[in-house]
């Protein structure tokens, strides 16, 4: 769809008219309306700025960026963010005149704000090594940029500039929090000096639970593998659908595929077989409340402890404590929900897998202490349990035995701000309390709330554990008992990644060799409605397993869909009228097969 | 409504008859300046005294003559007498003059000057007062035209000031106002023309920069779009120039006229005029202006009949000397902040709303009609070969004559400061002129003797020319100024004497800059916070020897990479006061010493024995109580107390308080 | 009471955004500054933001978000004035009415204010209380402006 439309546009598009310049003698061509500092970047010169940002107009205000023009024999000093780049015209981006004029300026920004970065760089740059008209505190140098893009890009118009002359500030009006801005953030981002910060950043605090996988923006990639690989906006907090302003992404994106007007859509496709792969959802472990996950803001899920892992996530895979801090102990507490008569008797299989993986992860990026609190330890895939024996020598320490209770309560001195983990140390045979500053729950898998409903759509079934049932644990584990319904991965049963994987290649082949036979074998023994003796009644329709049996209001009749119909018999014995039988076991056929046995 | 040539003529009469009227006309000149010495109290008394002795007068307000040294000015006409000025006027004055006047008496000795014809400069037409009834002793009462101050004027663009009531758009038809505008108008004359003739005046732009108008105008007519504006520039800025007040004080027509006319010549139906919030009376007056000009369909839809539609809408600045800077009065207009933007692209192709603009200053436009009426080739008969006709000047300062003047463009200053202003006051002696307000700079007039000490720079030649010479004689136009370190600006002359100290003066002018620049490029904003914080220390005795070099070298970044003309030519002051004055820098420096008197960290007063007569009024006067004396003794200021106000200087009859 | 004042300013100029200066002017007469709750109402009726009411408001020294004086005594500093003096009358008065430049007294009767230029040079150095102007002070004549009128 989207692509569609972007070639559309392409072509309405006229071509671009030129302009030719002398940029420091050497010749380039850009498009019209464009600036020198377009043509510069073009050649590779690099001109310094301050206060251009490309998605904003320019300003022209710090004249950082001030070069020479030369027009027939007319020479003058202009900034090259906003003069435009006009046919003829001679370039110079650097002479002594203008290192003058960038040094000047520099060090009277110095003068201000002596401590800025971008500053402190430019002036290494220009040669500057201490200026001449002192050194300020300022944390501001008045490039507007935090103001153009507020009222330009964002569209929020909550800060802007005060006063004038030497007295100019940016601020809200009244320095009082403005009700406009919708704190998105883009003045920070745009600020060069780092002087506008968000207010929440400011604490350092981390929420374990608003974690991301990948950078905080609006618009992101799900996950890193995710399929397809193809960004989404989060509506609540892009710009555009809060101010109706920005959409810096749609003009940036070199394809034009970015659609802002797009709605969600639904569709019907028509398929001959599908693969359920749903998946699971993690244990709630609120409920296991003596653990104190949602009191304890150091208490998280193992799917938390993985976000804060993920290099490209927002903490950049460092293990960070709410404060901000590097922790210097940590708790793992297996099987919570699982093995555990209140919740899911099942063994949920990953966990200490899992555990491991992290625990090993903690000791090489903080080097912090590491309890693995477990019932047993099931490393039975291959290498699994060297893996366990080599973090044993690692100094990892397994206590086996469930904990008890996570608690804030101290008893000793070395508890103090501590999380506490009692448990009981079954190869001791003691009551032990471990002080810890981070505690990682390897919640259980379970089934998604939704899948039953799901089965009923596809007259799927499922066990005890409300897991999807295969069709024969040995020798159709990737069937359903609806012909062209495969189950593959967790949606099945709690699975690690290669066993899922396993399955899934067999949901595809399954699936794939009914494809490429192009048409289904269906069976012979179905049931068959005389339509003559056929009442309506439509007892059989509620009663077939298979929804194979439909009611023709026109006729006042039931029909069976031979293609659903499995022969199970059911709507046979029924019928109240005997009006269905069936094929292959029709009454006398039976009663022949009987004679035939018996004679 | 005007519809036809008779119309106009019908009010022309009607005008001059009250201009001229066939009994006792008395006029007051209230404008502002005549307001501020008191002729609002001397209009009150001549009332008064009119209704008290029964005179059969007309009592009318004027606006300014320019001799405003000689304010409050009276104007009175007396059927068979001379039109006689009287000046320096007081209620008590003014009562005794109307009581004269009843008996039919005269006080020629407080005339100011007496005119016995009127030309009209429009069509040359000349009105003649007789002298049939006037005696002896008005017949010895001086010309006008024939006393210093008025000797070398030339009066176009304030032609009517102070001759006709402001507030009467007939006198000003009387005057021959709107005739230029109606033939335009009627005889649907092409713009080309209209635009060729602006050309051929060679009138350059009054308002600072001097870009030939007839040049902007031709951009504006030939750039595209259908909307298109005409802007008055009244933000009049550069302190110590105040003709654009007293232009549209004393005939807002003229400007008027001159906007409608550049109005049909580009193609615009909405003129603005962008008024200093500072000039209440001024708004007061165009806005009357602009009402009685739609009475009569010269403002409005189809004016004078031929389908031309135009009207104007009067805009008060906020207080801002950067929006007189062409980009940033357009910003104001549009109720934003006054910033300017860069001028890459011109206004007269995108300027306010985007639009093609002509903007042009008070006196531009109303050097327009009389351009109109008599002719490019007349104009440009005036003035020098590269500045065309006359410019109204506004001598201030340390001058005997105070007032505006309009002089032909290449007068000498040597012309304006001696024979115009009659010299300097209190026998002091010529120091300086300032023109061109903060954009302008200072020129040498007396050197005083003083040598420049040895440039102590690094052996690079220095950045600026030092002049010593005196520019006394230096002819006066655009591009004199603008060579010798100033610049034309909107016409301010300050005249400075030996107690004038140009430190102080450079100070003055980026205390004034600081406040007054918008803030928005860098060079701007922290150039002239850093040139003023050197100055602060070379002024309070903190001056160092590499200060010359590091103003010279912030000035010419700033004439490089500013943003706007405020900007750029910041550094004009302090350069031209470098340039002429270095001598007193360097004494500030090196000495310590502020030769003029005026830094106070460099000076302390003192009392002249010699001098002092006991008088103890300076005892009285000090507000720190820290001068002791006994009557008829010399008295001894308190050095550690004294906080160098000045009280006792200003008070002290015998100049026997010094400053050393 | 603030509303109503404002909307008889804006519908004096029939809510144009041209005239937004000269509104505030009205507006700063009228309040003798520019109180907060009269620019909200203001943005709000013509929908313009805040952040350009507020830039145009510090922008332009004809307006105060602090409440003014009785009376305004304007002090000219052109550059006329300031060679006759202007400075010491500024400072004068600052002794005499005990606040400095831009600062008003505290029996909130008089602010006082410096100005660029009031356009009379020739009659410098001048001072204007309210629109009164007063020409050709001197320090004293300055001092005696505002003294009776203190004691009165």
């Amino acid at each position: 769809m989207t692509n569609e439309k972007t070639k559309e546009t392409k072509q309405a598009k006229p071509p671009k008219e030129m302009v030719k310049l002398l940029v420091d003698g050497r010749e380039v061509e850009v498009e019209k309306g464009s600036y020198i500092l377009h043509a510069a970047e073009k050649l590779g010169i690099r001109i310094p700025t301050l206060c251009y940002y490309k998605h904003v107009q320019p300003y022209a205000a710090c004249r950082i960026c001030t070069v020479e023009v030369k027009r027939g024999h007319k020479v003058r000093y202009v900034t090259a963010c906003n003069y435009p780049a006009e046919n003829g015209i001679e370039v110079v981006t650097t002479s002594d005149r203008i290192k003058a004029i960038r040094k000047l300026i520099v060090e009277f920004l110095l003068a201000r704000c002596s401590k800025v970065k971008v500053l402190r760089e430019l002036a290494d740059e220009l040669g500057i090594k201490e200026s001449p008209y002192g050194y300020g505190e300022e944390g501001c140098i008045l490039c507007g940029l935090c103001v153009r893009v507020c009222n330009e890009v964002v569209g929020a118009k909550a800060i802007a500039f005060a006063g004038r002359g030497i007295d100019r500030e940016v601020t809200t009006p009244f320095k009082v929090d403005s009700e406009r801005c919708i704190g998105c953030g883009s003045c920070a981002k745009v600020c060069p000096t780092g002087y506008i910060k968000v207010a929440s950043t400011e604490e350092d605090k981390i929420v374990h639970r608003d974690v991301t996988l990948g950078p905080n923006t609006a618009i992101y990639v799900p996950t890193m593998q995710a399929v397809p690989n193809k960004p989404v906006i989060d509506t609540t907090s892009c710009i555009y659908f809060r101010n109706g302003k920005c959409k810096i992404c749609a003009k940036i994106c070199p394809t034009e595929a970015i659609d802002h007007e797009m709605q969600d859509k639904e569709k019907e496709i028509d398929v001959g077989s599908i693969i359920v792969a749903t998946g699971y959802q993690l244990f709630d472990p609120k409920k296991t409340m003596q653990y104190g996950y949602g009191r304890f803001d150091n208490v998280v899920t193992s799917l938390e402890f993985e976000k804060l892992n993920c290099a490209a996530g927002s903490t950049g895979g460092k293990v960070l404590l709410a404060n901000g801090e590097e922790p210097k102990s940590i708790g793992i507490i297996h099987c919570i929900g699982s093995r555990d008569k209140n919740y899911h008797e099942y063994c949920s299989r990953v966990c200490c897998m899992y555990a491991l993986k992290f625990s090993h992860l903690v000791k090489e990026k903080t080097g912090a202490e590491v309890y693995d609190f477990y019932i047993d330890m099931r490393s039975f895939g291959k290498g699994y349990e060297e893996f366990y024996n080599r973090l044993l020598e690692e100094g990892v320490r397994f206590i086996r035995g469930k904990a008890a209770q996570v608690s804030n309560e101290p008893i000793y001195p070395e508890e103090e701000g501590k999380l506490v983990i009692r448990c009981e140390d079954t190869l001791m045979g003691r009551v032990r309390r471990i002080p810890v500053d981070m505690v990682v729950l390897c919640s259980a898998i379970e089934p998604r709330d939704d899948s039953p409903e799901l089965a009923r759509l596809l007259s799927m079934c499922h066990t005890k554990d409300g897991f999807f049932a295969e069709k024969h644990p040995k020798l159709a584990p990737v069937s359903t008992a609806t012909d062209g319904v495969f189950i593959a991965g967790c949606c099945q049963g709690p699975k690690d990644i290669p066993d899922t994987v396993a399955q899934a290649s067999g949901a595809a082949s399954q699936a794939m060799s009914l494809a490429a036979k192009g048409f289904i074998e269906i069976e012979s023994a179905t049931a068959l409605i005389d339509d003559k003796r056929c009442t309506g009644c439509r007892i059989c329709n509620d009663l077939c397993p298979y929804h194979a049996i439909e009611f023709i209001a026109s006729d006042k009749i039931s029909k069976v869909n031979d293609a659903l119909c499995k022969g199970c018999g059911t709507c046979v014995a029924a019928c109240p009228c005997s009006a269905i039988a069936a094929r292959q076991f029709k009454d006398d056929q039976v009663m022949a097969e009987i004679e035939g046995v018996l004679a | 409504m005007i519809r036809t040539w008779e119309d106009l003529q019908e009010i022309r009469k009607r005008g001059a008859k009250k201009i001229h009227p066939d009994k006792i006309k008395i006029a007051v000149g209230t404008a502002t300046c005549g307001l501020a010495t008191g002729a609002g109290d001397v209009l009150k008394a001549v009332r008064e005294a009119v209704e008290q002795c029964r005179l059969d007068a007309i009592v009318a307000e004027t606006g300014c003559i320019g001799y405003c040294q000689k304010e409050p000015i009276l104007d009175v006409c007396i059927p068979g007498f001379p039109r006689i000025f009287y000046s320096e006027m007081t209620p008590a004055k003014a009562k005794q003059l109307v009581e004269a006047l009843a008996k039919g008496e005269h006080k020629p000795e407080w005339a100011l000057g007496k005119i016995l014809s009127e030309t009209n400069l429009i069509d040359e037409s000349v009105f003649n007062y007789t002298m049939e009834k006037a005696p002896i002793e008005i017949a010895k009462i001086h010309n006008l035209n024939d006393i210093s101050f008025y000797k070398k004027q030339f009066k176009i663009v304030l032609r009517n000031c102070g001759m006709i009531d402001p507030e009467d758009i007939e006198q000003y038809i009387a005057m021959g106002g709107y005739h230029a505008l109606f033939k335009i108008l009627t005889k649907k004359r092409p713009q080309t023309d209209l635009i060729e003739a602006v050309k051929k005046s060679g009138l350059r732009g009054r308002g600072g920069g001097g870009f030939p108008a007839g040049k902007k105008w031709e951009t504006v007519y030939k750039a595209p779009g259908d909307v298109k504006y005409v802007i008055c520039n009244a933000d009049e800025g550069d302190p110590g120039a105040y003709m654009d007040r007293s232009v549209l004080e004393g005939d807002p027509h003229s400007v008027m006229e001159g906007m409608i006319i550049g109005a049909y010549t580009i193609g615009s139906n909405h003129g603005y005029i962008y008024v200093r919030h500072e000039y209440p009376q001024a708004v007061r007056k165009f806005t009357k202006a602009i009402e009685q000009a739609r009475e009569l369909g010269i403002l409005g839809k189809n004016i004078f009949g031929s389908g031309f539609d135009f009207d104007i809408k009067i805009n008060r600045g906020g207080g801002a000397f950067v929006c007189g800077e062409s980009t940033a009065l357009m910003a104001s207009i549009e109720g934003d902040v006054g910033e300017p933007r860069p001028k890459y692209i011109h206004t007269a192709e995108a300027g306010l709303w985007n639009k093609p603009t002509n903007l042009n200053n008070v006196e531009t436009w109303a050097n327009i009609a009389p351009i109109m009426a008599r002719g490019a080739d007349w104009f440009a008969s005036i003035g020098t070969e590269g500045s065309k006709g006359t410019k109204v000047f506004s001598l201030v300062g340390k001058v005997k004559n105070t007032g505006l003047l309009e002089v032909p463009m290449g007068i000498t200053l040597r012309e304006v400061l001696y024979e115009l202003g009659e010299g300097i006051p209190e026998g002091r002696r010529f120091k300086a002129v300032q023109t061109g307000g903060p954009s302008g700079g200072c020129l040498i007039v007396d050197t005083f003797g003083w040598k420049h000490r040895e440039y102590l720079g690094d052996t690079a030649p220095p950045a600026v020319s030092y002049v010593t010479e005196s520019l006394i004689d230096l002819p006066v136009d655009f591009d004199t100024l603008t060579e010798a370190g100033s610049m034309m600006g909107s016409g301010g002359m300050i005249i400075m004497d030996d107690t004038s100290c140009m430190v102080d003066i450079g100070r003055y002018f980026l205390n004034f800059l600081k406040e007054e620049s918008c803030g928005k490029c860098t060079p701007c904003r922290e150039g002239i916070r850093n040139m003023l914080s050197i100055l602060d220390g070379i002024s309070e005795g903190r001056g160092k020897p590499e200060d010359l070099d590091r103003l010279v070298e912030i000035a010419q970044v700033l004439q490089d990479a500013s943003l706007c003309a405020l900007g750029g030519s910041a550094p004009n002051p302090i350069l031209s006061t470098i340039r002429y004055f270095r001598s007193e820098y360097e004494e500030h420096i090196f000495h310590k010493r502020c030769p003029a008197g005026v830094c106070k960290a460099l000076i302390r007063f003192s009392i002249d024995p010699e001098k002092c007569t006991g008088c103890t009024v300076c005892v009285k006067a000090c507000p720190e109580n820290c001068i002791e004396g006994k009557k008829q003794k010399p008295h001894r200021i308190d050095e550690p107390k004294c906080i160098k106000c000045g009280s006792c200087q200003e008070v002290c009859k015998f100049n026997a308080v010094v400053i050393q | 009471m603030i509303h109503e004042k404002v909307a008889a300013i804006i519908d004096k100029y029939e809510g144009d955004h041209e005239s937004l200066i000269m509104m505030l002017q009205d507006m700063q007469d009228s309040f003798r500054y520019l109180p907060e709750e009269a620019l909200r109402y203001l943005g709000e009726r013509l929908d313009i933001p805040m952040t350009q009411l507020y830039a145009v408001a510090t922008f332009y020294k004809a307006f105060s978000l602090t409440p003014q004086g009785d009376h305004t005594i304007h002090v000219c500093c052109g550059t006329a004035c300031h060679v006759k003096g202007a400075d010491r009358i500024v400072d004068r008065l600052e002794r005499e009415l005990h606040v400095k430049e831009g600062g008003t007294t505290l029996d909130k009767r008089y602010t006082l204010k410096t100005v660029r230029c009031v356009g009379a040079c020739s009659l410098a150095p001048i001072v204007l209380i309210d629109e009164q102007a007063h020409g050709r002070l001197t320090q004293d004549k300055a001092a005696k402006l505002v003294r009776p009128k203190k004691t009165a």
